[in-house]
């Protein structure tokens, strides 16, 4: 096993605060002198990663929760203030629209530039520069200024300087976004044939599609953070569940009534088929809602059931006169009611479970109680929920059918 | 140093970017190499010949004139080395933020440029003074090129200073223009060391402009060959280099901080 590709340890950054000219005059002899006790802000802060060669690693998170910085730090332009980095190969860094670019140059004086950047020599880049203007595929643009260029235009430029130089580790900050669609899809099948080649990509974004194609691994970085490392599916539904339910506290309102001398849920729990609390349940496995309901006058409510997604979107939701299902007593004015859901089709995420007591007859809703569950499971599906499906060959009177 | 070498094409290509950007994109272009000191150099002519009408036996032949340009260009590209030099990284903010290279590089392209572009000039200008039919001693111009480079490491030891005191203080180029003003004068451009009182004379070498303009003007005016002193300008103008690098160098990590 060769050593890893990036090691890093407790990295942190934190950004000086200067405002006033003696502190400016401070802060410079505190910095040459090399002792760190200078006021500051701290952008981020205790990242431990490791990285083998041929992994590739999403970075995750909020606007300004330090997802750039720690680019940076990686790419070598920003100099960590705490920890310890070890880089083993070589770095290609997209870090930031048109970066590296001179705006009065030509796209192939910049292409030149921005090679050189990356400390290749000048017959290298003759060498490789038909195959780049080629990637870039901007036309005659290619010898205009690139101060006339729209951005787009800008980022195939930059990311076909990057696929010449095959560097060891290829860092984008959220470029390719900016591409039109097939350009997007040419740069995502270029940086797949480079992972298959062994390449890493440290890719920065808000699309948990990219991050779920191209990267194996994901870190979602939070205030500074690091809040979670993992597998890149588990990570983005975690992030997503987290804006789900950011989004929903500002939307719903809770209704949570309890009073004596209706009918109240008493307890409500997820279990397994084994009987033992569950929660987290596969995607296709099963879960029962299991409860214990109060009757005030000793005739077994209606039991209403719902699930809903942490954002609050209902999925479905269901009650126990509809199958005409009675709890049945357990103790005196106490009724058990189990529900098994079978084949779970939800989408991995966190979902609420909400159960309701009602009259017997069914007319009125005296009760919420809710809990969660985590339905856990890989698929690239959209939605709330998968809907059973199957592909067919298509049929040649298709086309006439459209015809007509 | 290594380092640096492996970045070589980018230092070229900083110091093409610097020369073809000043001077390629204006309309006038590359005569602003001339003009520019031309122009001082008629004003000086007409204020200290005309109006003050100096004279004086050790000026040489050609007089005051000849006397003062050979050593106003080599002047001039210490002093805009050190102001283009100064304001190299800031400048180029955008690119020290994003993108990892020596930032180093920046200045040593930005002063380089400067001393390549006078250097043009400054032959030029000699080539004007013989044919204007002043005896020159061109067997020295090796020499003043060694003198040069002496300088034009002393440029670069300050320049990298300066500039990376720019980005974390960003007042420097205010002090900068007056404090290179005053240096001019208090370098023997206009005058020759000759003409101060005893008492500033021996405080004149420690300016080490006023060695190398006074050592160019000697061996240009008089021939001659090096001397140990020369040497010893060398090793002291290493050193100011080396430690300028460091001090660079020492604080180019944290310019990402405050660009």
């Amino acid at each position: 096993m060769s050593a890893p590709l990036i090691c890093m340890k407790g990295i942190g950054k934190n950004y000086p605060l200067v405002s006033s000219g003696a502190n400016r005059l401070r802060t410079v002899a505190s910095l040459l002198l090399g002792n760190a006790n200078i006021p500051h802000y701290t952008a981020l802060q205790g990242v431990n990663l490791e990285l083998a060669r041929g992994e590739s690693l999403g970075l995750i998170g909020e606007n300004g929760a330090g997802k750039s910085t720690l680019l940076k730090i990686i790419a070598g332009v920003v100099k960590p203030s705490g920890g310890s980095l070890e880089v083993n190969g070589s770095i290609g860094a997209l870090l930031e629209l048109g970066s590296g670019f001179h705006p009065e140059y030509t796209g192939r004086e910049n292409i030149f530039l921005a090679a050189a950047l990356m400390g290749l020599s000048k017959s290298a880049i003759t060498e490789k520069l038909s195959s780049i203007i080629e990637f870039a595929d901007i036309g005659d643009h290619i010898d205009q200024p690139i101060k006339h260029y729209s951005s787009g235009m800008v980022v195939r430029l930059g990311f076909a300087v990057a696929t010449a130089m095959r560097p060891d580790i290829l860092i984008t900050d959220e470029v390719l976004a900016v591409g039109d669609e097939s350009f997007q899809k040419k740069c995502i099948r270029w940086i797949e044939d480079y992972l298959a080649g062994g390449g890493t990509l440290l890719l920065c974004s808000h699309s948990m599609f990219h991050i779920q194609t191209l990267c194996q691994k994901a870190l979602w970085i939070h205030e500074g953070r690091p809040r979670m490392l993992g597998n890149s599916f588990e990570v983005t539904r975690e992030y997503l569940t987290y804006h789900e339910e950011k989004n929903s506290q500002a939307v719903r309102g809770e209704h949570v009534t309890h009073s004596a001398g209706v009918y109240q849920i008493r307890s409500l729990r997820l279990e397994d088929d084994a009987g033992s609390t569950a929660a987290l349940a596969s995607m296709g496995g099963a879960l029962r809602i299991c409860g214990v309901v109060h009757s005030p006058d000793g005739r077994p409510p209606v039991i209403l059931f719902g699930i809903v997604r942490a954002d609050g979107t209902p999925v479905y939701g269901t009650h126990s006169n509809e199958t005409d299902y009675h709890p049945n007593l357990i103790a005196p004015f106490l009724f058990g009611f189990c529900a098994r859901l079978s084949n779970i089709q939800l989408l991995p995420g966190k979902y609420t479970v909400r159960a309701h007591a009602l009259d017997p007859e069914g007319l009125r809703l005296f009760d919420t109680v809710e809990t969660s569950v985590r339905i856990t499971g890989q698929t690239r599906d959209y939605g709330l929920c998968r809907l059973e499906h199957e592909w067919l060959p298509g049929k040649e009177e298709f086309n006439t059918m459209w015809e007509a | 140093m290594t380092n640096l070498w492996h970045y070589r094409s980018l230092a070229l290509n900083f110091f093409q970017r610097e020369i073809s950007g000043r001077y390629v994109g204006s309309v006038s272009g590359i005569f602003w190499i001339l003009i520019h000191p031309l122009a001082l150099l008629g004003i000086y002519s007409v204020v200290f010949t005309t109006i003050f009408r100096v004279s004086l036996p050790e000026l040489g032949a050609g007089g005051f004139v000849v006397f003062v340009a050979l050593a106003l260009w080599p002047w001039l590209a210490f002093q805009e080395g050190v102001l283009r030099g100064a304001l190299a990284v800031q400048s180029n903010a955008g690119l020290v933020k994003k993108v990892a290279f020596p930032n180093e590089l920046l200045v040593h392209g930005a002063v380089c440029a400067t001393y390549a572009v006078h250097g043009v000039g400054f032959l030029a200008a000699l080539g004007m003074i013989a044919l204007a039919g002043n005896a020159l001693h061109f067997e020295a111009l090796p020499l003043v090129a060694v003198l040069l480079l002496i300088q034009l490491f002393f440029t670069l030891g300050f320049a990298l200073v300066i500039s990376a005191l720019q980005v974390l203080l960003k007042d420097v180029e205010h002090f900068l223009t007056p404090f290179m003003m005053i240096w001019f004068y208090a370098t023997p451009v206009l005058y020759s060391v000759t003409m101060l009182p005893e008492r500033m004379r021996q405080f004149i070498f420690l300016n080490p402009l006023a060695y190398s303009l006074g050592r160019i003007r000697d061996l240009l005016l008089h021939g001659g060959g090096l001397i140990l002193s020369d040497g010893a300008a060398l090793l002291g103008a290493l050193l100011v280099f080396v430690l300028g690098r460091w001090f660079f160098n020492r604080l180019a990590p944290h310019f990402e901080d405050f660009l």
